[in-house]
């Protein structure tokens, strides 16, 4: 297998972690997937330009996406209880860059969620993430992961899932 | 209109209580979208989302989709989003900029005032153009920039409607700029919620359900200042839930904040920027009182919230859906490291991701789950009543209708609902042009 190869297969084996972690709502082990400065943004349209001058979804930080998943562990998160039942199909992964300690990634998603907290609809989440990976300790973890959704421009639902 | 039977309102919103069918009934949007979205004033959008010619935004007012456009001569205009021609939409997304706005099926074309200007082939036309300008409000005025609509034009003028208490919560989040004006440009967030739009003036302004409804974002996030402002329960909490008039209220946390800037989570050190601009431009002893009493936690009848340095409209979509959408505050001629810091708080505590918000969504479409098919001709039956009486005995009568509570009253539900039922009961606004 060649190096280039071999990074892919360390690629997609992290994102179908990450995914299914996520569609589990297993938070903490999420959560240990990411760096100390994680970023994490979902903003309100084309992910462009600062994304600190822009009102979005969600641009967190790491502090702030550690408050997120504390919120979620509480049991007390009613828009997320009982967790939604989730399932999402990564795929169209295209490495954009790897210069030894980072690589951007980028995948499309269809993610399905059952909103079991009220009135059981099916919410489907079609989106484009692009990820920084980064490796140390001899494994990957994710630095940034921001999330393109198809519907970005539109209203929403309740959005309190881990994308 | 004739053959369907009135609902009698004033039987279904007593003093105290509500009835559920005035969630759940379709005829109650109707009757809504005529009398208090067509025959009253309803907020459109602020002028700092257009600030130059040509610059437009699409919004809803009741059933009716409109573009609000500042014109050549830099007037705010609010025009219907439909061609007088045939009635195509003219504009499709939220925003925009054009120099006319023209139809993209015949090709006919209007100035920024709505007037028509041009139409393809003019020989085979001779109808007069002044005619067939774009359908546009009764009335169109604006307060510090808030500009609100009458469709039927009969209304009477905008200052009644807001009133002292409408108005004063304006004045008190644009007093908050040190040039008194604020920006509203960052684009809305929308949150879609099934419910009905009326579980929103509510829960917004509920100072009552804090504890439960958000207790994850309170062991989360235990340094909030809503601690101190509207969680510590009744003994101690000075804050005040009051019914300013004419469907106008709000939380007011002034008494309980207990340092400068406790509604920024900061202190002057923190924003020594803002705090500077501030006293430049209002003198010390007032920018001390502003940096006190922060902004407005409140609600202008119908559709506006004023969420402390957040702004959100709400839409009613259908009898069981609504959008709530919201922007940030952002204050003019401050330091640009301010408006971020109130941009990351809005992205906390509004919108479908935010750490508060999404947990009153759940709660709204759990409350229109259990409203389902509730029919007016159950309450004679005493089924499916809500209790809003909490606070009424020890309610005090300020100067006219005013009253205020505890935070933890039904003060603020019921300045909503007593004024739906005066809306509602007379018809709105008498009608101006006739229908």
């Amino acid at each position: 297998m060649s190096d280039s190869e071999d990074v892919r297969r360390q690629v997609e084996d992290f994102l179908y972690l990450e995914a299914r972690l996520a569609d589990e709502s297993r938070y903490q082990e999420w959560e240990a997937l990411v760096t100390d400065d994680m970023r994490y943004w979902v903003p309100a349209g084309p992910a462009e330009g600062d994304r600190d001058d822009s009102l979005s979804y969600i641009n967190d930080n790491r502090a702030r996406l550690a408050t997120r998943i504390r919120q979620l562990c509480t049991g007390k998160r009613h828009a997320q209880t009982p967790p939604s039942p989730m399932r999402r199909i990564v795929s169209n992964i295209e490495i954009l860059s790897d210069d030894g300690t980072e690589i951007h990634v980028t995948s499309n998603f269809v993610l399905y969620e059952l909103a079991v907290q009220s009135k059981g609809r099916l919410r489907i989440w079609p989106g484009r993430a692009t990820h920084i990976l980064r490796r140390g300790d001899g494994r990957l973890r994710m630095a940034a992961k921001s999330v393109e959704l198809v519907t970005a421009g539109e209203p929403q639902p309740n959005l309190t899932i881990l994308l | 209109m004739g053959e369907r039977p009135l609902l009698d309102y004033q039987a279904l919103v007593t003093d105290a209580r509500v009835h559920g069918s005035l969630y759940a009934d379709p005829q109650v949007l109707e009757d809504e979208f005529e009398r208090i979205f067509t025959r009253g004033w309803v907020f459109v959008g602020h002028e700092s989302e257009i600030p130059e010619p040509g610059d437009w935004v699409t919004r809803r007012l009741g059933r009716e989709p409109v573009i609000m456009v500042r014109d050549r001569d830099g007037r705010v205009q609010v025009l219907a989003n439909r061609c007088a021609h045939r009635g195509t939409a003219l504009c499709w997304e939220q925003r925009g900029h054009n120099s006319s706005f023209q139809c993209g099926y015949h090709a006919w074309t209007f100035g920024l005032d709505g007037s028509l200007r041009a139409v393809p082939y003019p020989a085979g036309f001779d109808r007069d153009k002044e005619d067939l300008a774009l359908d546009r409000p009764g009335q169109v005025e604006s307060y510090r920039g808030f500009v609100f609509a009458d469709p039927d034009g009969g209304a009477g003028p905008l200052a009644d409607h807001l009133g002292q208490g409408g108005a004063g919560l304006l004045d008190r989040l644009c007093d908050l700029s040190p040039t008194g004006s604020i920006d509203l440009s960052r684009g809305w967030i929308g949150h879609r919620v099934d419910s009905n739009w009326k579980m929103w003036p509510e829960s917004d302004n509920d100072g009552y359900h804090l504890n439960w409804v958000h207790a994850s974002m309170v062991s989360a996030a235990p340094d909030t200042y809503y601690q101190e402002v509207v969680l510590g329960g009744e003994s101690g909490n000075q804050s005040r839930a009051v019914d300013w008039g004419g469907g106008h209220f709000e939380l007011d946390f002034r008494p309980s904040y207990r340092h400068e800037l406790a509604w920024l989570g900061a202190s002057r050190e923190k924003v020594p920027g803002y705090c500077e601009s501030l006293e430049a431009a209002h003198g010390s002893e007032r920018a001390t009182q502003l940096l006190w009493e922060g902004p407005p936690h409140g609600f202008v009848f119908p559709n506006l919230f004023l969420g402390e340095m957040n702004v959100a409209i709400i839409e009613p979509v259908s009898t069981n859906e609504m959008v709530h959408w919201h922007t940030c505050v952002q204050l003019e001629g401050v330091d640009e490291a301010f408006n971020r810091r109130l941009l990351r708080q809005s992205e906390a505590a509004l919108g479908p991701a935010a750490f508060i918000v999404p947990d009153d969504a759940v709660t709204a479409e759990r409350m229109q789950l259990a409203f389902g098919g509730a029919r007016a001709d159950w309450a004679p039956a005493g089924r499916a009543w809500i209790d809003m009486s909490r606070g009424l005995a020890r309610e005090q009568v300020l100067e006219g209708t005013r009253r205020a509570g505890l935070v933890s009253d039904e003060t603020t539900n019921r300045a909503f609902w007593h004024h739906y039922r005066r809306v509602m009961t007379s018809g709105g606004a008498p009608s101006s042009r006739g229908r």
